[in-house]
C-alpha cells in the first residue's frame, strides 16, 4: 500500500496545461468541441425526437447511425462513380436514416407501442444487439477499424485567426448547425411540423383534429433515424468505422439530452453543444496523471449524473406530471 | 462414460418434467423431488461431459448467479439496469488483486487468503458498490436509471485500464485457479472441483433468494415495483426497499464475478463489457422475467446460443465459413428480439402456465392448438405490415396520452 501511494505521490499528480499558458490551444479545444458538439446535439435531437412523442428512448440509436454508416462505406467502395463522391454520401447517410427510422418503428416499435416501459427498453436493446452483430457479421471481415471519406480533409488545417482547426471539423459544425436549422423551420414553420408537435403533445386530441397520428410517429422515427444517419456520417471520418464506434456518441449524446433535458428541443441542442466543449476542457485541463483524456468519458458521465442529481429535469426541460 | 451435451440435458430435464407432472403425491411433494432429481443430475453432469461442456455448464451455474441478482432488480423491483456487468467486474477484480496483487497491499509477508474468503470481500465490496449507485438511482426513475447504469457500465473498464498499476491495465491479472481442497484430490480434477463449487454457491444463494422473495422483503419489492404510491400507503419505505435492492442485487454480482474470476484464472477490461452487461438483461427476458427458474434458463440460453448456433448456421450453403464464426452474436440479437414480442413472460413465463394445466387440459389444448393459433394470427397486428394506410394502433401513443397536464 505505501509503495503504490509513494508512486501516486511522486508521479505529476496536478501537473496539467494551464488556459492562461497558451490561448490558441484553448481557442482550439473550444471550436473542437463545438464541432464534435454539433454531432452530439444531432445524436440528442434524434434522441429527444422520440422521446417527446412515444416516451421511449432509443438505446438502439447509435447502432442505426452505425448500421448506416456501414452501408455508406459499402457504396464508397463499391466505386459508382456519382454514388462515391463523399458529399453524396452524406445525403445518402440521412436517406437511408430516413427509411430505416420508418421501417423499425413500423416492425419493432409498433407491435410494443404502450406495453410497460421494460418491455420496450428491452426491444430497443434487442435491436441494438442485433444491428450491432449483424454489422459485424456482414463488415467486419478484414482489418478494424475501416477508413471513411470525408468530402474535405481531415489532416489539412483551416486557420481561423485564433485557432488552426482541421477542415473537416468545421465541415461538422456546419452541416449540424444547418441540420439543426433546418429542422427547427419545418417544426415551427410547416402545417407537417404542427401536426407533429400535436402529436407528441397529446396524442387522442391531436387524432381528434383528424391527424393521423400513427404516420406522424413513424415520421418521427424516420427523421430521428436520418438525424442519425447524419451524424453518423459526419463523425465516422474522425473516429473510424468498426461496430462499437457510435457507441460513445450515443452516450454523450444521453449526457446532453439529460442536460438540456429529454423532453426538450433546444434543450438537446445547448446540451450538445455544453457536452462537447466541457469533454474536451475536461480532457485537456485536468491533471492527466489522475484524470486526462482517457477519462473525459467517465467524467463526461459524472457530469450527466450531477445534473441528475441536482435537477433531474435538465436544464430547458420541463417536469412531466403523472397521475400515479 | 460420455455423454454429448444434449442427450444430456434432454435425459435429465425429461426425467425432472415426468417427475413434475405424473400424478402422484401432493403439488409441493413433486416440485421438491423434481428439483432434488435435477440436482442429482446436475452433480452427475461433471462425470460424463466432456471438459468443454463441463466449463459450458460452470459458466451458466455463474452466469445464472448474476442473472438471478439482476432480476431481483429489475424483474421483482422494476429497476432496469444495464450496469450489472459493473458489479460483476468489481467482484471479478476484487478476487483478482486479493490473489494476485499481494505485494502492493502489503500482504506479502501475511497468509495468503484462502479463495473461498475472496468470494465473500468480492460480494459485500460489490454489494458496498450497489449501495453507492442505488442511493442516487432513487431519484430517477425508468429510462433515467438505465442511462445512469448504462454510464457506470461504461466508465468502469476505462477507470479500470487508467490505474493499470493496480489493476493491470488492460493486461489484466492473472492468477492459478484453486485446486480441490486434500480430501477430494483423488476424487476431482480441477474442473469438476470448480464445477462443484460453482453450483453449491449457486444452490445455496438461489434458496436465500428464494427465502427471501417469499417472505415480506420479497412482497414489498414486488409492491413497489406495481406501484410506488400504494406500496407507500401499505407502510413500505420504498427508498430503503429499492436501495435494498440494488444493494442485494449488487452482491450476486459480485459472487458471481469472483466465481468467474476463480473459474477462469484472468480478469481484464474485457471480462465482462457493454455488449456483455446488456445480454444479461436480455437473459432474464429470454429466461422470464421475476422468475428464478426464468434466471437459470436465461443464462442457458446465454451460453449455448453462441456456442451452438455456429454449428446450425454452418448447415446452410450459401454462406462463406468467415460469415458463419461471426453469426451466432446476430442470431442472438435476433433470438431476443423475436422472444420480446412473442412471448412477453419468456421461456419460465411459458412453463409456469403449461404447468399449471392438468394433463387433460394440456391434450385439450393441444388438440385445440391449431385453432388457437389460428385466432391469435387472426388478432395479431403483423409486424412487417408496413402499409401506412394499415390499421391505426388503437393503443399508439397511449402512453402519453396518460400522462396529464395538472
Amino acid at each position: 500500500m505505501e509503495a503504490l501511494l509513494s508512486g501516486l505521490l511522486a508521479a505529476p499528480l496536478f501537473l496539467a496545461p494551464k488556459p492562461w499558458e497558451d490561448w490558441s490551444l484553448f481557442g482550439e479545444q473550444i471550436v473542437l468541441g463545438l464541432a464534435t458538439g454539433a454531432v452530439y446535439a444531432l445524436v440528442a435531437l434524434a434522441i429527444v425526437l422520440i422521446y417527446r412523442s412515444t416516451d421511449i428512448i432509443n438505446f438502439a440509436q447509435s447502432e442505426m447511425a452505425m448500421f448506416g454508416t456501414f452501408a455508406m462505406w459499402s457504396i464508397w467502395l463499391s466505386g459508382v462513380a456519382f454514388f462515391s463522391q463523399p458529399w453524396v454520401l452524406l445525403v445518402l447517410a440521412g436517406l437511408f436514416g430516413l427509411g430505416m427510422g420508418a421501417v423499425v418503428e413500423r416492425v419493432v416499435i409498433r407491435p410494443v407501442e404502450g406495453k410497460p416501459i421494460l418491455t420496450i427498453i428491452v426491444v430497443t436493446l434487442g435491436l441494438f444487439l442485433l444491428l450491432n452483430s449483424l454489422a459485424t457479421w456482414i463488415w467486419a471481415q478484414g482489418e478494424l477499424p475501416k477508413s471513411f471519406p470525408s468530402p474535405l480533409s481531415v489532416l489539412r488545417a483551416v486557420d481561423i485567426g485564433f485557432a488552426h482547426i482541421p477542415q473537416h471539423h468545421l465541415l461538422i459544425f456546419g452541416v449540424g448547425v444547418a441540420t439543426t436549422v433546418l429542422l427547427g423551420v419545418l417544426f415551427n414553420y410547416t402545417k407537417l411540423g404542427l401536426a407533429m408537435r400535436a402529436t407528441a403533445q397529446n396524442p387522442l386530441a391531436a387524432r381528434l383534429m383528424g391527424i393521423n397520428v400513427g404516420n406522424m410517429l413513424t415520421l418521427g422515427w424516420a427523421l430521428s433515424g436520418a438525424l442519425g444517419g447524419i451524424a453518423g456520417a459526419l463523425i465516422a471520418p474522425v473516429l473510424t468505422l468498426h461496430p462499437g464506434f457510435m457507441l460513445a456518441v450515443l452516450l454523450y449524446a444521453f449526457a446532453a439530452a439529460v442536460l438540456g433535458g429529454l423532453n426538450s428541443v433546444p434543450g438537446a441542442v445547448v446540451g450538445g453543444f455544453i457536452i462537447g466543449v466541457a469533454e474536451n476542457l475536461l480532457g485537456t485541463y485536468t491533471p492527466h496523471a489522475i484524470l486526462g483524456p482517457e477519462m473525459k468519458l467517465p467524467l463526461a458521465l459524472m457530469l450527466l449524473v450531477a445534473v441528475l442529481l441536482v435537477r433531474p429535469t435538465g436544464l430547458l426541460g420541463e417536469r412531466a406530471l403523472r397521475r400515479a | 462414460m460420455h455423454m454429448e451435451i444434449w442427450p444430456f440435458l434432454a435425459l435429465s430435464l425429461g426425467v425432472t418434467a415426468l417427475v413434475r407432472v405424473l400424478p402422484w403425491g401432493t403439488e409441493r411433494q413433486r416440485i421438491v423431488v423434481a428439483l432434488l432429481v435435477l440436482l442429482a443430475f446436475m452433480c452427475w453432469a461433471p462425470f460424463v461431459l466432456d471438459n468443454f461442456r463441463l466449463f459450458q455448464m460452470t459458466r451458466i451455474a455463474v452466469l445464472g448467479l448474476a442473472l438471478l441478482g439482476l432480476n431481483l432488480l429489475t424483474g421483482y423491483n422494476g429497476q432496469v439496469s444495464l450496469g450489472h456487468g459493473a458489479f460483476v467486474l468489481i467482484g471479478a477484480y476484487t478476487v483478482a488483486v486479493l490473489l494476485d496483487r499481494r505485494e502492493q497491499l502489503n500482504l506479502v509477508d501475511a497468509n495468503p487468503w484462502p479463495f473461498w474468503a475472496t468470494i465473500f470481500v468480492a460480494g459485500f465490496l460489490a454489494a458496498a458498490a450497489g449501495l453507492v449507485i442505488g442511493v442516487p438511482s432513487l431519484r430517477l426513475s425508468g429510462p433515467y436509471v438505465a442511462i445512469t447504469t448504462l454510464a457506470v457500465m461504461i466508465s468502469f473498464p476505462i477507470i479500470v485500464r487508467k490505474y493499470g498499476a493496480f489493476t493491470g491495465g488492460a493486461q489484466g491479472l492473472g492468477f492459478s485457479r484453486p485446486p480441490p481442497p486434500p480430501f477430494l484430490e483423488d476424487l476431482l480434477r480441477r474442473e469438476q472441483w470448480l464445477y462443484f463449487l460453482c453450483l453449491l454457491t449457486l444452490v445455496v444463494m438461489t434458496l436465500l433468494a428464494w427465502n427471501l422473495l417469499r417472505g415480506q422483503y420479497g412482497r414489498a419489492l414486488q409492491a413497489v415495483r406495481d406501484s410506488e404510491v400504494a406500496a407507500a400507503v401499505m407502510g413500505i419505505h420504498v427508498a430503503r426497499v429499492k436501495v435494498l435492492a440494488f444493494v442485494i442485487s449488487a452482491f450476486y454480482g459480485g459472487v458471481a464475478g469472483a466465481l468467474l474470476a476463480l473459474i477462469s484464472g484472468i480478469v481484464n477490461p474485457e471480462t465482462v463489457d457493454i455488449l456483455q452487461s446488456i445480454n444479461y438483461l436480455a437473459g432474464i427476458v429470454i429466461g422470464g422475467l421475476a422468475s428464478i427458474l426464468g434466471s437459470i434458463i436465461g443464462a442457458g440460453a446465454l451460453v449455448f446460443i453462441p456456442s451452438d448456433a455456429a454449428r446450425i448456421v454452418a448447415k446452410l450453403p450459401f454462406l462463406s465459413s468467415e460469415m458463419v464464426t461471426r453469426a451466432p452474436g446476430a442470431i442472438q440479437g435476433a433470438v431476443v428480439v423475436l422472444v420480446m414480442l412473442a412471448m412477453p413472460y419468456g421461456v419460465a413465463g411459458a412453463l409456469h402456465r403449461l404447468a399449471g394445466l392438468r394433463p387433460e387440459q394440456l391434450l385439450a389444448r393441444w388438440q385445440e392448438a391449431p385453432a388457437l393459433l389460428g385466432r391469435a394470427l387472426g388478432r395479431t397486428s403483423w409486424p412487417w405490415d408496413i402499409r401506412p394506410w394499415a390499421r391505426q394502433g388503437p393503443q399508439a401513443g397511449q402512453n402519453s396520452a396518460e400522462r396529464t397536464e395538472l
